[in-house]
């Protein structure tokens, strides 16, 4: 049942220095999806329904490519040669290329990384990028001399359809996120998070991979009256506790929030959060799903330094960051702009 | 059925016809029929809950509660009776 992970903490504040991103440079038609003709009505209608025009697709990268560039383009960002990092985290992709070998050296590898102390966490979909994040922020905590740290993930859908029916379309990206402690010119730092899980969700979605060729690999929901209605329902309970434990133990007000992010599911979903939650989320939200699908555990940060670019937050705003995922998982992040340029930009 | 059941049944009978834009009968299963998405079950569940009075917790989140009108009906009156027979304890105002 359900597992408290909150990680209350009494370590500084975090900062996030430098933000890199590997996007493809033309976003596909979500009409020019070959998967579409195959789709039988509901699914069409459901399909065409999420508020997605295009979506992210890069044919040439694998989800270790995707993070590797999203990597190089952190740290060219922040100046700091992958020798230089302390350690480097990998948010496990959704599918590895191989099993046996380990994706998180194989970066650690094609960076030159070759002293950072390496490792992958995941294992909580979308929300993955809060225990890396935890992690990172335990590491800083727990070795005053570590040097910086980089939590990278590289989103491609594990199976050749991009359609989850009746969820979203994911995308490909990689994001990156340089981590270190806390400087007054930070584009961003990340002050505290809250995240819960229940495992009654944790077989709802799943690939049944190991008997069938990669061309029927299907992501399947087990339970779609339970996903729309139990494991909706719960999140808005779960996420209305984690953002009032979230402001209050941080000695906030939502009137202190100038803006929320989540991760881009389909117009429906936004619409979900926003009135589970009451608030209005950042415009560069509805903009990134409908441009690019869902990118996974990428979303919540590349709609935060999409806002920044666009100015939708202001130096020493607060915001919000919400994640959810169907295994279930739940997490609220609490950040704070910097200076909006300069080195180490977030943009 | 009671009298206040009976009113009960009626107005979540409207509610559902009006959202879901169909005629819904009181034992229509409109979970089985595909019509329930994220969106629609938040209204369903907010309506309820602001309109009876009662608060929607996680633990009664069991689908067999919601998915028809009639089955609603009944648990929007077990919530009600266990709100008026809940014993007060020491400190409650």
């Amino acid at each position: 049942m359900g597992a408290e992970g909150t990680f209350r903490t009494t370590a500084p504040r975090v900062a996030i220095n430098a933000v890199g991103r590997h996007l493809p440079d033309c976003p596909r038609p979500l009409a020019d999806l070959p998967e579409l003709a195959g789709l039988d009505e509901a699914e069409r209608l459901t399909c065409h329904g999420l508020g997605i025009d295009t979506v992210a697709v890069d044919d040439g990268l694998t989800a270790a490519g995707l993070a590797e560039r999203a990597a190089r383009d952190a740290l060219d960002t922040a100046g700091i040669p992958a020798a230089a990092l302390g350690a480097l985290i990998l948010v496990e992709p959704r599918a590895p290329e191989t099993l046996i070998s380990s994706d998180a050296t194989r970066l650690q590898h094609a960076l030159g990384a070759d002293t950072a102390l390496t490792f992958s966490v995941g294992g909580l979909g979308c929300v993955s990028s809060t225990p890396a994040l935890l992690t990172a922020r335990g590491l800083l905590a727990a070795d005053p001399g570590l040097g910086p740290v980089l939590v990278v993930h590289g989103s491609k859908p594990a199976a050749a359809r991009r359609y989850r029916h009746p969820v979203t379309v994911n995308g490909d990206s990689g994001l990156a996120l340089l981590l270190g402690r806390p400087r007054s010119a930070a584009p961003v730092h990340l002050l505290d998070l809250v995240q819960r899980t229940n495992g009654r969700y944790w077989d709802l979605f799943g690939l049944e991979y190991r008997d069938r060729p990669t061309a029927e690999w299907r992501e399947k929901c087990s339970d779609p009256p339970g996903y729309s209605f139990r494991l909706a329902m719960e999140t808005r309970n779960r996420l209305a506790e984690l953002v009032a434990e979230l402001l209050a133990r941080n000695g906030l007000t939502r009137a202190d929030i100038a803006g929320y992010a989540s991760q881009n599911l389909s117009a429906g979903g936004l619409a979900f959060i926003e009135e589970s939650l009451d608030i209005a989320l950042l415009p560069s939200c509805r903009d990134n799903l409908r441009a690019l699908g869902h990118l996974g555990a990428n979303d919540t940060f590349l709609n935060l330094s999409t806002a920044l670019d666009r100015k939708e937050l202001a130096e020493g705003d607060l915001a919000v960051l919400v994640n959810v995922s169907p295994v279930a998982a739940w997490s609220v992040l609490l950040v704070e702009t910097g200076p909006p340029s300069g080195p180490g930009s977030i943009a | 059925m009671s009298r206040g059941s009976a009113e009960t049944l009626d107005e979540i009978t409207r509610f559902l016809t009006e959202a879901l834009r169909r005629e819904v009968g009181p034992d229509d299963d409109y979970f089985a029929l595909g019509l329930v998405d994220s969106l629609f079950a938040l209204e369903l569940v907010t309506h309820v809950e602001d309109r009876f009075e009662l608060t929607v917790e996680v633990e009664d989140l069991d689908l067999d509660s919601f998915r028809t009108a009639r089955r609603l009906t009944a648990f929007v009156h077990a919530k009600k009776a266990d709100a008026e027979t809940a014993p007060v304890h020491a400190g409650d105002s």
